[in-house]
């Protein structure tokens, strides 16, 4: 599983903590799932998608 | 409260813990030592209550759970296998003491073992476990 969390982050100006303060999680598992060493639950996925007003598919992709 | 200024608050109150705890053994004072934990505790849990970070999230918790489930799997089969020494030596030996050892060790593995399969199952049913139609 690749993502593209930092490309939108970087987009918006958004820092790993701006994001994980806004879906309510630690700024660890930003780094984590950027760096693809954890696969986020469904439910958070989604969190991160609206986020970035995106759908899920452009965020995510499956490999 | 933010991370950072949670985690020095941390460091503080557990070098206020250990710092009570050693001058409670060098004054030979069990009273200070149960007033420095006591205090240490509730400090602890005041300052999670003002902390508005997130402390525990999905991650955090699947981590805590493989963790978890790592330290059942080892402490429960050296238990076993301290129960199995103890209990051998002690009828080679003639030694009650080692034969009572291990079976003491074996209870606490089973025990282990029993809360175990209790706690799996309560969790799985909690999350849905598949049931017969």
């Amino acid at each position: 599983m690749t993502n593209k969390i930092k490309v939108f982050r970087a987009m918006r100006n958004m820092t790993q903590e701006d994001l994980a303060d806004k879906i309510g999680v630690t700024r660890q598992t930003i780094i984590a799932i950027e760096k693809n060493k954890y696969v986020p639950s469904l439910e958070l996925a989604f969190k991160i998608a609206d986020e970035f007003n995106e759908k899920i598919e452009n965020v995510f992709e499956y490999k | 409260m933010t991370y950072k200024q949670f985690k020095i608050m941390r460091v503080l109150i557990a070098s206020f813990i250990s710092a009570t705890v050693a001058m409670a053994i060098v004054y030979n004072n069990i009273l200070l030592s149960l007033a420095g934990v006591l205090i240490g505790i509730l400090f602890i849990f005041l300052v999670h209550k003002k902390t508005k970070a997130v402390l525990v999230d999905e991650r955090i918790k699947s981590i805590g759970g493989k963790a978890a489930r790592l330290t059942y799997t080892i402490s429960t089969i050296t238990i076993a296998f301290l129960s199995l020494m103890f209990t051998m030596t002690g009828k080679h030996t003639g030694q009650a003491d080692y034969e009572m050892l291990g079976i003491l060790l074996s209870y606490i593995a089973l025990f282990n073992l029993a809360l175990y399969s209790l706690s799996y199952k309560f969790i799985s049913k909690k999350y849905g476990e598949a049931d017969d139609e």
